[in-house]
């Protein structure tokens, strides 16, 4: 019996994955006799005519849903091209890091060392991709595609040519709102934010933004991560006389957030605004009409009309049974990154991979983006949603396109 | 001025509130202690299965009246599980054990709940007649957050009759106090014990449902309750109801003036005070001297 | 009634006159040399193993740290994580901003480890059982959230001390003044097989002296100790230090092996899931935490990639607990004594639980 992650699919539908799957995995799952297990098996890359990719993610714990909806995205690009990315056969591997930093550690480790990957896909967590920066430049032997984790100090502190941000960054998920609010909403907010790393650079770049539009910040509100009543919270909002609020929450803390916000009745003095996970596909359905009016912003929007999306949406729940999020998208534009540039590459080595996608043009479901030569952060435009009411429930609804932002490059020149 | 009266009180609400549902979880925790010397770490995982079926009931009636019925009652058949299949093969062994034992259920529980319902976050629908707030002086607070005060409060209540007056009380904390006795007087302990557990069970399921509406359902919300029905438990003394009742709202008021004044480092006032509680009573509040 | 009368020494520890006999110390010492011998072949064969395997001995380490205290002297630490976490930031803090010099950061480690234990000893004795299981896991919890929320950094009012939730990570690998090069695998792995293996035989001696009989007799009778005139809280206090120590040590070798201290190093959950290492181990033997500890690892290691893996790890400690009532060393130690009658050992436990379970 193998361990591979053909066996560990679980609700994701069971892609048809690289052939030579049998031969990856070395232990017999039953042997509980620890000692000996280890002596089975061949380590190792899958040769050059096979691109490995390992799968950093959580499928436990908080971030289950993240983790997994990131590869069902990746399964689904995979799966249109029928099983390989630039030409070559792709083998996948997959180990749940439970959204914990030393275990995410580990985890990159065994991909590098021990399945000798050509690609990173993940994490979720930002304090996990931190970590991760140190391994990943040593071992220098794989291409690394952050399907999320979005803390700028991975451009800051890393500024890595393997690195490439597939999906965000905290910058471009708060900033480019202010001037949007200062415009449409309100000179004046409150900010109130989960008080760990992602939710304090997500106020810090709103504010600064904001003043620099002109608008006044009255009060700030740090909730601790995890929170699950928000009363004493929501009634120094409330006190603080804003007409309105940009937040920063994600996943339970958001709809926490979200549903409460509407329970103490805020809604009829104050106009919520935040970044794009406040008021997400994952969260929706929980909040309900609770989070309608509420407006964010976001690099995708699973409702939005282009073409290029809807073929994606329609693909994605085809083959799933359910719409694709923000995440699906960034798994999806991750193999699609990969494709790209092993196909331009021509090679499964880390820095051929690396030289081939700067710079490079992605024609994502999300619009077209390109990465930033400088820092391989994406060049995105960002969405401004409002939740309204759809078919199926709460949808959100672009309502504006931020373009032609301009990203800062925190120091970082590859 | 004004505002900060309005944020005490709002506070203090909260407080109380979050006190009586934490009782409702941590009086099954007590109770168990106190018959059985179980440490249950899986009493969070019934909680949390509470709130879980209690969306499922909750979307597939449409009816919340019903997932507050139902629910808890289906969480008792998995306590009454857990209590024949694996505590009861344990009894009679060290305690310590009941650790790994109940580890390893809360573990394998969590794992199942993203199996079946996946990991994002769900929510019951609150009725709607209990939708809306009231004002209450300067504060404008939502009616179901009222209703799940009053009505834990009202379980809570009757359940500390129940222990206090009734005859099934009265033999419960026999059994506690000396199970060979009662063993002795031709009543069959093992099936008070299990009665309860499946007790405590129903009341930490309850908990689950009424806490499911105000927040979220989460894979996390299990091993989130657990630390802090622990606290309460000890706080009050082990295997003491009126004690876990009386932890339960200091823990409550401690987490929401903590929220107020310093929330990044509320859990360090919450285990301050229990540190301190033990440093004074090293039993708890209302523990039994001999139980150390 | 209560968890304190529940250390019946016959259950805590199937070995009854002292910590390990002679034929144990052999056997360990057969595995300490197999381990030296593993390390070069892991290199160049497999050289991911040798990560596994310091993983492995840092925390088999640190159970060795809670046997000494939990199973031996009967004091339920649920706190161990604060001196494992504590001896690893403080390497971290070290190595960013002082040296990396093993020589001092290690010995900063145990020191670490012993003040904080000591600390947290005094302040929690008094209390017994489970109280003192809360008081512990209470302290540690206390540290956890001043690491995650920066709270030295606040004190002292500069920009960061802990680094917050993303905690202290790119740290320079370790080195012995020039001389040795502890950023090669194998010296690193070399480095913490000797100080496990020193560790255990400090813990061996310290349990064996007239100090360990002490705390043997606090855990199998405190009261009737303090009668015949010992100051119990102080050895317990002291005990408790020496554990932490270890403890200190354990984190102090882990975290430079991740380059990374993290707020999740003092979370409660690591107490509990070393806890678990204990009890599936073998609790009061102190080898057979050690073997709970690989066994923890290696199983999580090989399970993350199944769906449902939690599921899985899950069910066999129920399985473990429910049918080998003392831990993997109880099973192993009876395959020793008696080869032949396994089959009927296995009937033995299936008839013992359906008889309680239908009873």
């Amino acid at each position: 019996m193998s361990h591979d992650s053909e066996t560990s699919t679980g609700s994701r539908k069971p892609t048809n994955r690289s052939a030579s799957t049998t031969s990856r995995r070395r232990f017999l799952a039953g042997s509980a006799a620890v000692g000996a297990t280890a002596l089975a098996g061949c380590a190792g890359d899958g040769g050059d005519d096979t691109l490995t990719v390992g799968h950093v993610l959580p499928t436990s714990g908080t971030y289950a849903l993240l983790g997994e909806s990131i590869m069902n995205g990746f399964d689904l690009y995979l799966e249109q091209n029928d099983g390989q990315l630039g030409g070559y056969e792709v083998e996948t591997v997959q180990r749940d890091t439970s959204g914990d930093t030393d275990t995410g550690v580990s985890i990159t480790r065994e991909f590098l060392v021990e399945e000798g990957v050509d690609a990173l896909v993940g994490p979720v967590s930002s304090a996990v991709a931190i970590a991760m920066m140190q391994t990943v430049q040593q071992e220098s032997s794989a291409i690394w595609l952050n399907a999320n984790a979005g803390d700028y100090r991975v451009t800051q502190d890393g500024c890595m040519d393997l690195h490439f941000r597939t999906s965000f960054n905290d910058w471009q998920t708060s900033a480019p709102l202010a001037q949007w609010v200062y415009d449409n909403v309100a000179d004046n907010v409150a900010l109130s934010y989960a008080d760990y790393a992602f939710g304090q650079n997500s106020k810090t770049f709103f504010q600064e933004a904001f003043e620099e539009a002109g608008g006044e910040v009255v009060d700030e509100i740090a909730a601790p991560l995890g929170t699950e009543d928000y009363s004493p919270f929501l009634g120094d909002i409330e006190d603080s006389g804003a007409d309105a609020v940009f937040s920063f929450f994600a996943g339970g803390d958001a709809v926490n957030y979200i549903t409460q916000f509407s329970d103490f009745g805020l809604d009829e003095n104050l106009t919520q605004t935040g970044s794009g996970f406040l008021l997400s596909e994952d969260t929706l359905p929980a909040q309900g009409e609770a989070a309608l009016g509420k407006y964010s912003l976001l690099h995708y929007t699973a409702t939005k009309e282009t073409d290029r999306n809807q073929t994606f949406v329609s693909n994605y729940s085809g083959e799933f049974d359910r719409q694709p999020n923000v995440y699906a998208c960034q798994g999806y534009d991750s193999a699609q990154a990969l494709d790209i540039a092993a196909s331009n590459a021509d090679s499964t080595d880390a820095s051929d991979l690396a030289a081939a996608l700067s710079g490079a043009e992605l024609d994502s479901p999300r619009g077209e983006f390109s990465f930033d030569p400088g820092t391989n952060e994406p060049l995105q435009s960002m969405d401004v949603r409002e939740v309204v009411e759809g078919d199926d429930g709460v949808e959100n609804e672009v309502v504006a396109t931020i373009d032609d932002i301009e990203l800062p490059d925190w120091g970082c020149s590859l | 001025m004004l505002a900060e009266f309005s944020s005490v009180l709002r506070a203090t609400m909260l407080g109380i509130q979050l006190g009586m549902t934490l009782a409702l979880v941590a009086a099954g925790l007590t109770l168990i202690f106190g018959m059985l010397d179980v440490i249950n770490f899986a009493h969070g995982s019934l909680y949390m299965i509470g709130g879980y079926l209690g969306v499922t009931i909750a979307s597939q009636f449409g009816s919340f009246w019903l997932a507050l019925l139902i629910a808890p009652l289906a969480v008792g058949v998995v306590a009454a599980a857990i209590e024949v299949f694996g505590l009861r093969a344990l009894y009679g062994r060290n305690p310590l054990y009941h650790i790994l034992l109940t580890f390893g259920i809360a573990i394998m529980v969590q794992g199942l709940v993203v199996e079946i319902w996946g990991g994002q976050s769900l929510r019951i629908e609150a009725p709607e007649m209990l939708s809306g707030t009231v004002s209450i002086g300067p504060v404008q607070y939502p009616v179901y957050w009222l209703f799940v005060l009053a009505i834990s409060t009202v379980l809570i209540a009757a359940v500390w009759l129940m222990i206090d007056r009734s005859d099934l009380g009265i033999l419960m904390r026999a059994s506690a106090h000396d199970t060979e006795m009662v063993d002795a007087l031709g009543i069959d302990v093992s099936k008070v014990f299990t009665g309860v557990f499946v007790f405590g069970a129903i009341l930490a399921g309850i908990a689950g449902v009424l806490l499911g509406a105000s927040r979220s359902v989460s894979p996390g919300m299990g091993f989130g309750v657990i630390i802090e029905a622990f606290v309460i438990v000890v706080i009050g003394g082990l295997g003491s109801f009126k004690g876990a009742v009386y932890g339960a709202l200091l823990v409550g008021l401690v987490t929401a003036y903590g929220a107020l004044i310093a929330p990044s480092v509320t859990d360090i006032f919450l285990f301050a005070m229990m540190a301190v509680v033990l440093m004074v009573r090293p039993n708890g509040l209302f523990g039994a001297t001999e139980a150390a | 009634m209560g968890l304190l009368d529940a250390f019946d020494p016959r259950e805590a520890s199937p070995t009854t006159d002292g910590i390990l006999t002679n034929r144990g110390r052999f056997g360990v010492l057969a595995l300490i040399a197999a381990l030296a011998v593993l390390g070069p072949i892991a290199a160049s064969v497999r050289p991911f193993w040798l990560y596994l395997l310091v993983q492995i001995l840092a925390f088999a380490l640190l159970a060795l740290s809670l046997d000494f205290v939990f199973g031996y002297a009967g004091l339920l630490s649920f706190g161990h994580a604060a001196m494992f976490g504590a001896g690893g930031y403080a390497v971290a803090l070290l190595v960013t901003h002082v040296t990396p010099n093993a020589l001092v950061v290690l010995p900063a480690a145990v020191l670490t480890g012993v003040v904080v234990a000591a600390f947290i000893g005094w302040f929690s004795v008094r209390a017994r059982g489970i109280y003192f299981a809360m008081l512990t896991l209470a302290f540690a919890q206390i540290f956890y959230v001043a690491a995650f929320a920066d709270l030295p950094a606040s004190l002292l009012g500069v920009e960061t001390v802990t680094g917050g939730d993303n905690g202290l990570v790119g740290l320079a690998a370790l080195e012995a003044f020039g001389v040795v090069d502890l950023s090669s695998r194998l010296n690193y792995y070399f480095l913490t097989l000797a100080l496990v293996a020193l560790s255990l035989l400090a813990i061996v001696r310290i349990a064996n002296s007239p100090f360990g009989r002490v705390l043997q007799g606090v855990r199998e009778n405190e009261d009737r100790m303090a009668f015949i005139g010992y100051d119990v809280e102080r050895y317990k206090v002291i005990g408790f230090a020496i554990s932490g120590g270890f403890a200190g040590l354990a984190g102090g070798l882990y975290v430079p092996f991740q380059s990374l201290a993290q707020p999740q190093l003092l979370h409660w959950t690591l107490s509990g899931e070393l806890v678990v290492m204990l009890l599936l181990g073998g609790l009061g033997t102190l080898w057979g935490p050690m073997l709970g500890a690989g066994v923890v690892i290696l199983l999580e290691e090989q399970l993350s990639g199944f769906t449902a893996w939690e599921v899985i790890l899950g069910a066999v400690f129920v399985v473990v607990v429910v049918f080998a009532p003392q831990g993997l060393a109880g099973v192993l130690v009876s395959l020793r004594d008696d080869p032949k009658d396994t089959l009927g050992k296995v009937r033995d436990a299936l008839a013992n639980y359906r008889e309680k379970v239908l009873k």
